[in-house]
This record gives C-alpha cells, structure tokens and sequence, in this order.
C-alpha cells in the first residue's frame, strides 16, 4: 500500500526533448538517485496546475508531486509492501 | 468510399495504470477500490481475472479466491490524464474520432485512408506502440478494425489480450455464429435472457427469425436492432455517436458513503457538497438547467423525487434551496448509504434575468467561483458542513461528462 508522507523535498533533473525529467532527490538529508519514471499525470487542483511523477529509487517506488504555481515539490507517497 | 473504423481498447485500464506506475504490481492480481476502505473492486489486473476475479467482485469473494490480492485506491487524476495522452494519440491519425469512455476510443480512418493507412492492421499495431511510447510498457490496448462500429468493437472485445483483430467478409459469419451476446455492444443481460427462450445465443441464429417474430419479444425497435446485428450491421444506438449532441443535457453526481447515514445535519452537507460540484461544472460549461432531482438509496430502499421550473438555474445557493425542499418530501423512514444530485433540462446560459434578486447572487456565485478555481472546490463553504470529510470531484470510467473532462 501507499503510505502518506506529505514532505517538501528538493529536486534535480534535465530537461529531455522539451520535458523535464528528474534525476535524483534529496529527502531527509537522503540523496536518491532516480533510475526510472514510470508514469507522469498533470492535473489540476482547482487551478493550480501540478505533475506527479512516479519514480524508482532502488526497489522503491515514490509518488512526486510539483507544484507548477510555486515551483515546489513534494513527497506524497511511498510504496510499501 | 469503403468505411473503417478502428476501436481502440485498453486492457484492464484502471489496474494497469496502477500496474506501470508501480512495478511491485506488475504480474499480480490487482484490485482497485473508490478509496481506502471500501469493499467493491471498481477493476482488476489481468493476472486477477485469469483467476475469475472480475470488475466489480467485493474484497471478500476475491479474497477467498486469492487472500493475497493487492488492494489500491483509484487514481482518477492519473487516469484522466492517461485518457488526455491516449486523445492526442488518436487525434494525431484521424480528425474523426470519439472518445467512446475513459479508455475506448472509435477511429474512422475512411477518409484518410487510401492514402495513409492503406494497411488498417498495421496501423492498429502503430497504435500499441504509439501508446507504450506515451504511457508506458505495461499498457497494451486491443484493436479491433470493422467497416463499421458494431463490428470495430466486436473486434476488439473478442481480440486476445494486446492484439489487433479485423473483421471482414470473410470472417464475418463465423464471428457472428460463434460469439455471445455479452461481446456485442447494447445488447445487455434482460434482452440476452428474453433470446435465451429462443434458443437463441449468437447473433448469427437471428437471422433465422422476422421481425415480426422477434417483435413478439422484444418489441418493434428491438427486433429491427437485433436484425442488423445478426447481418453485421451497425445498430441505431451506435450510429448516434456520430451526432454528438451540442452540449451535455444533464450533470449529476452521487456519492456512496462508508456508514449508513440518519443525522440531517450530515446529510444535509453532504446534500450540498453534491450540489456545489454539479454547480461547478453546470457553470464551467455555461449552461443552465431547470430541473433538479434528488435520490436517496438506503440499503433496500430508495426515495426519489424531482421538479421541473420554469426558469433556469445556475446558482448554489438556489440549486440547494430545492435540493432542500424536495428532501423535506422524504418521510425519512430508511438510513441513507448513497446519495445522488443531478440538474437536467440543461441550456446554454446566454440570456441574463433582469431580476435584481438574480444579479445579485450572480455576484456571489462569480465570487465564489473565483475562489475555488484558485483554490479548489469547497474551499468555501458555510460552518455546517465544515467538520464533514470532502467530496472530491472524481471522473467517471464512462464519462458521462466527458466534454467537461477532457474540455482542456
Ligand atoms: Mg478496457
């Protein structure tokens, strides 16, 4: 199942044929390296354009979210077997 | 011109959604429920219906059939957005398609093809990879290529999983003679029943009886139905797809609680949290609508009740002032566990009531819509329903409202 964790987190990434992709992010003073994206959604949260990405670091799987209004990212979910 | 039609169809859509974004899920009987909690599988992985664990099965039947099946929330968002990705595909081959629901679409590629598609099959498996491209491995589609419709989706249902099946002249009685009635679009359960007591199975075997005959049955309409179906013909219900209609005619939402509910301020809330939503999208579309109806379902009973005005409404405040008034009709005699709102008789909003009254609460709803496009729905609501869990919009697998979610 997902288990909510809702933290700020801080990204790195390249943009790749007119789109962004993230490479590593550093949550509680941990540096993960990403080594694929599976999905990534855009939605709206009224009208506040986001993207989450679903990423592998390891064996795990993370829900990102980036807010596209005030550039900031967060952990939401990690999965957890 | 020579008609092709191609329907595209995404297997297993909402678990294998799930399935790409998380490899953990890959290979696994998947379940997927409303949200946490709740009982009824609204899908399931491939890997479970191999094990006879289908759509709409609940927790415990799939349990005893495989206590390990993975349980995961819907992701409406992410659907949404895979169903925007899939639009785009298709837009990208023909200007002529309709998005048939979330994860079917219908491709007429007639005009355009003595020219670009010369090969309707290959095109097909263009689309799988075009669509692995953009959503991911994991996600495979049947294709299913017809001269019309009717047999484009027949195709398609009755491909094996991640191929491209065509239908023509050649193949065509033999597919009519040997698939059922469930892998035939429109014909449902009660019809398949009445054609039972024929004898009848396959669509092919109608072709042994009259109109006048299956009349008897099934009535006139039906009867002349079923007779192009059993000649591979496209029925009425699907010619209409191609005249959409200009706007929607009606907006609803329901919502299925987790408990039974008998307080009338939670009800109440609850009652207005459904029309704040159908307002929201009522005026997104700029439209207007003159009738409300109100359903409430206990566990075997149901109340319902509607009313027609003669003016058009597009304001919450009076959307929920007879929302209120046909709930006072309830003798309040059942626990309610679901709930639903629709506003119907819907029109284009364009002539403005010269009532101040009316001016008035405009300036209200602007300002409140204001908010919430800012915000989110429900940012603003009054005191009474501030300590009730939200009801977030969501999007249905069938898109009734589909001009509304895939609009931008
Ligand atoms: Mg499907």
């Amino acid at each position: 199942m997902y288990q909510k964790i809702d933290q700020k987190i801080w990204v790195a990434g390249v943009y790749k044929n007119s789109s962004f992709q993230p490479t590593k992010f550093k949550w509680q003073d941990r540096e993960l390296k990403i080594t694929e994206v599976t999905l990534h959604s855009d939605f709206k949260d009224g009208q506040v354009k986001k993207r989450c990405y679903s990423v592998i670091s390891g064996q795990e799987v993370y829900r990102l979210e980036f807010n596209r209004e005030n550039e900031t990212w967060y952990l939401r979910e990690i999965w957890v077997d | 011109m020579k008609t092709t039609i191609l329907h595209v169809d995404i297997n297993s859509y909402f678990a294998t959604i799930l399935q790409q974004e998380n490899p953990h899920l890959r290979h696994k009987p998947v379940g997927v429920i409303k949200d946490e909690g709740r009982t009824c599988l609204i899908a399931t992985s491939k890997e479970a219906k191999q094990l006879g664990i289908g759509t709409g099965s609940n927790v415990y039947e799939a349990r005893e059939i495989f206590p390990e099946i993975i349980l995961i929330p819907a992701s409406f968002d992410r659907y949404l957005d895979a169903t925007k990705k899939l639009k785009k595909i298709f837009e990208s081959i023909s200007p002529d398609v309709y998005i048939y629901s979330l994860d079917e679409a219908f491709i007429n590629i007639s005009h355009c093809q003595k020219f670009i598609y010369p090969q309707a099959e290959q095109l097909g498996q263009q689309i799988q990879q075009k669509i692995k491209q953009e959503l991911g491995s994991w996600v495979t589609a049947n294709v299913g290529i017809g001269n019309n419709r009717l047999l484009a989706k027949i195709a398609s249902e009755i491909a094996a999983k991640g191929s491209v099946l065509e239908i023509n002249q050649d193949n065509l009685d033999g597919i009519l003679a040997s698939i059922e009635f469930k892998d035939v679009c429109g014909v449902g359960y009660q019809l398949t029943k009445k054609l039972q007591r024929l004898n009848v199975t396959h669509p092919y075997q109608l072709r042994f009886f009259t109109a006048e005959e299956l009349g008897v049955l099934v009535g006139p309409f039906w009867a002349n139905e079923l007779l192009k179906i059993a000649y591979g013909q496209e029925p009425h219900l699907l010619t209409l797809l191609e005249k959409p209609s200009s706007h929607m005619k009606s907006i609803g939402r329901s919502i299925t609680g987790f408990r039974l509910y008998d307080r009338e301020d939670e009800i109440k809330s609850i009652l207005f949290n459904l029309c704040s939503e159908v307002i929201d999208k009522t005026r997104k579309m700029k439209l207007a609508g003159r009738q409300i109806t109100i359903n409430l379902y206990g566990q075997n009973q149901a109340f319902h009740d509607h009313i027609t005005l003669k003016y058009f409404i597009e304001h919450l405040d009076e959307m929920f002032i007879w929302v209120k008034k046909l709930y006072q009709h309830w003798n309040k005699d059942f626990k309610i566990i679901k709930f639903a709102i629709r506003l119907s008789l819907l029109e284009p909003n364009d002539q403005k009531p010269l009532l101040p009254s009316w001016h008035k609460q405009e300036k209200i709803q602007t300002a409140l819509d204001k908010i919430n496009a800012k915000y989110g729905l429900f940012t603003l609501h009054p005191a009474s329903i501030m300590k009730q869990h939200l009801i977030r919009p969501e999007v249905t697998g069938f898109l009734g409202d589909r001009d509304y979610q895939l609009g931008n």
